[in-house]
């Protein structure tokens, strides 16, 4: 992907392009998200498809549905699941080109393709993306497309750019030939801007951010557009800035221990000087946050949508939704 | 104390730190991998043991928590508090730079080492290959083990989604060495189409049109040729990942699997000590990262006497409210650490960590020296202590 002259303008509008392309630092909750900008997808009436790699049936679990596989299926109002998988890409491929399933069935599972897929360079990453396009592109009897929006839980930043360069670099070795072809219209699909979004997701942490702010330049050299940096889990300010400073230079553990006392909490000092370091870290967490926030708006050419975190004593679908209601709430 | 758990939080990863001579930190992406390995080295390196600690990771963060500008394929120093001159070094893992020198140190003549990276194939191969990560990890393992002269060699495994892939790197070359498919392009005289699609067992005028149309002729012969200049140095690379297999299964190494207490980071972790029990490798301990941790003393509070409590003080004067407010961020996190502790209860069911060592979240990264010794004094210290 040769970088454009210029990068190409980021956009504030979460489903501006049919494909998004959700990735960020390990741990910052980029599955998550991506389910929740799939729920978001439906609930603006977009016939909305979850795609994961690399499987280990995260999205299975976040939904309390059953294994997720190579069958799209729709499993909820308006949103289908897939779990991609390159054999199965390969196999689809194969058919595709050859009619009949003789030839797929004869080389799936056959030595070259455990090459294929595990020492040949990228080639595990050019079939996983080459089943997406698929995707984008397939359109119905009616002629329109079969998918308004199709959310990718990609690979985390870290391997990011080798995953959307694979196409490139397969095509580079490759010379000529339908795989050349598929390369190619892979790689014309992740630079359109009409069509594929990158949504990176991050924390206000600052490892993560730093990481998001590395990939936003190699990501913008590579030619794709990026939406809206996601925040995922901001701590919500639950002190004002009287509170703040009470709690940093007013109360002691002996003046919070009386108030406790007094509303029939039976309290001691060691109580009192507790609950202080519970407020000094919730402070500190306030203050890394803002420092963060700063950064982010100061060195990343993108807007950012924030999350909240949740405390719920559990997670799961209910918790999801709320996601979802932050971010479409977001979006046009 | 017959709680299996309450048994492991007892036990901390001082013997590791002060024994073993490998110490590999396992698990899945962002969980701090790379600062528990970095707090792992510095204990051991006040100790006195001469210890290196790699990283695979391609952010450069153990760089930045060990306060070095860079870090690359050669051993470098660190100064640290408490720990002799040259008694700790650090490096990261060049996936290039040490497939190179495999090939310098083994080929045997500079013209073959010559057409080997000339290859297009190698050239892709070493810098996207996802599998040559932990395979080159493995090499540089054996490497440091055989000649670098350290008491210990910390080692974080590449921030692959699968962990696992660590484990099964080897053993994945060993196959593909021994395979049909490799076979056949090393045959003199190979020609592409014919000896590809007896190798694969399908026809060979299928095999032939179905590669050439879909890749073209030309890729075929790159591919041998790659494959041949490599011949008679397969027996070393599956004789080396062997030798590092069994070093791994020794009481010379350890495993440490770092976790977050979310659900995916602890299932990952369940996964791999599941693994690490059926290879037979042994186990130090999991680690858990990031925890929410409310501060001992506060369990003492009835959770609705407090809950009471808050309702009333929130509607009294300013510094009540304020303390109303830290009632319900602590409750918040009592929330918070009822939800971890069941996750690790359930990745735990039936699986022995051996040590299980809890680290609370921290307001701030660990990115400094004085933080990396609080968290490897939590590490290897008296769990009474906490």
């Amino acid at each position: 992907m040769s970088p454009p002259a210029a990068p190409p303008p980021p956009s504030a509008d979460l489903f501006g392009a049919r494909l998004l392309i959700v990735t960020g630092k390990g741990g910052v909750g980029k599955s998550t998200v991506a389910a929740a900008l799939a729920l978001a997808g439906v609930r603006s009436g977009r016939k909305t498809c979850l795609v994961e790699v690399e499987s280990r049936q995260t999205m299975a679990a976040m939904f309390a549905t059953s294994p997720w596989d190579f069958t799209e299926r729709e499993f909820r109002p308006g949103l289908w699941g897939l779990s991609v998988d390159p054999e199965a890409s390969l196999a689809e491929y194969l058919d595709l080109f050859y009619g009949a399933g003789r030839l797929s069935k004869l080389v799936v599972g056959s030595s070259a393709v455990q090459f294929a897929t595990t020492a040949a360079p990228g080639v595990k990453d050019v079939l996983l993306i080459g089943k997406v396009k698929e995707m984008e592109q397939r359109r119905g009897s009616d002629g329109r497309h079969v998918y308004d929006l199709i959310v990718l839980d990609a690979p985390p930043t870290g391997r990011i750019v080798n995953f959307l360069r694979a196409p490139e670099s397969a095509g580079e070795l490759v010379g000529i030939g339908p795989i050349r072809q598929q390369a190619q219209s892979v790689v014309d699909m992740l630079v359109d801007p009409a069509r594929t979004r990158l949504q990176l997701v991050t924390l206000l942490e600052e490892m993560p951010v730093q990481e998001t702010l590395e990939a936003v330049e190699h990501l913008h050299a590579l030619g794709v557009t990026l939406g809206p940096v996601i925040v995922n889990r901001v701590e919500a300010a639950r002190l004002s800035d009287a509170q703040r400073s009470a709690v940093r230079d007013k109360l002691d553990p002996a003046a919070v221990a009386a108030i406790l006392d007094r509303a029939g909490l039976q309290a001691d000092e060691a109580i009192g000087e507790a609950l202080l370091e519970v407020g000094a870290a919730h402070l500190a967490r306030q203050d890394l946050q803002a420092e963060m926030r700063a950064r982010l708006a100061a060195d990343a050419p993108v807007p950012s949508i924030e999350l909240p975190a949740l405390h719920a004593d559990r997670f799961g679908p209910a918790e999801l939704d709320l996601l979802a209601d932050v971010l479409a709430e977001q979006s046009p | 104390m017959s709680d299996p758990l309450a048994v492991a939080r007892t036990r901390r990863l001082d013997e590791a730190v002060a024994q073993r001579r490998v110490l590999v930190c396992t698990g899945a992406g962002g969980v701090g991998k790379t600062t528990t390995a970095a707090a792992l080295a510095l204990q051991a390196a006040r100790l006195g043991r001469r210890t290196i600690v790699l990283t695979i990771d391609p952010a450069r963060r153990l760089a930045q928590s060990l306060g070095l500008e860079t870090l690359d394929n050669t051993p470098r120093a660190v100064t640290a508090p408490g720990v002799p001159p040259g008694g700790l070094d650090a490096m990261m893992l060049d996936m290039k730079r040490t497939f190179d020198e495999v090939v310098e140190r083994t080929a045997g003549d500079a013209n073959r080492v010559q057409r080997i990276m000339a290859n297009r194939f190698y050239q892709q191969l070493t810098e996207t290959l996802a599998g040559t990560q932990e395979y080159m990890a493995m090499e540089k393992l054996a490497d440091l083990h055989a000649t670098g002269g350290y008491d210990l060699i910390v080692i974080d495994t590449p921030p692959t989604r699968n962990a696992l892939d660590f484990l099964d790197a080897p053993n994945r070359l060993t196959d593909f060495l021994e395979g049909r498919f490799l076979k056949m392009f090393l045959r003199p005289g190979f020609s592409a189409g014919k000896a590809v699609g007896r190798a694969v067992g399908i026809g060979t005028g299928l095999f032939m049109k179905a590669a050439s149309r879909l890749t073209g002729a030309q890729v075929l012969d790159d591919l041998a040729d790659f494959f041949q200049s490599f011949e008679g140095m397969y027996e070393g690379f599956k004789s080396r990942a062997q030798q590092v297999y069994r070093l791994l299964q020794s009481p010379q190494s350890a495993f440490v699997v770092v976790a977050s207490p979310e659900p995916a980071a602890l299932r990952e972790a369940r996964y791999f000590l599941q693994r690490l029990a059926q290879e037979g490798m042994p186990t130090a301990g999991l680690v858990v990262n990031r925890m929410s941790m409310p501060p001992l003393v506060l369990e003492a509070l009835d959770p609705e006497a407090a809950a009471a409590a808050a309702a009333k003080l929130a509607r009294g004067k300013a510094d009540e409210r304020t303390v109303a407010v830290l009632l319900g961020l602590h409750a918040q996190r009592r929330d918070s650490a009822r939800r971890e502790q069941r996750a690790i209860s359930a990745a735990l069911h039936g699986v022995d960590p051996h040590a299980l060592i809890e680290v609370p979240l921290l307001p701030t990264d660990v990115h400094d020296a004085a933080a990396l010794l609080r968290l490897g004094e939590w590490m290897v210290g008296d769990p009474a202590r906490a």
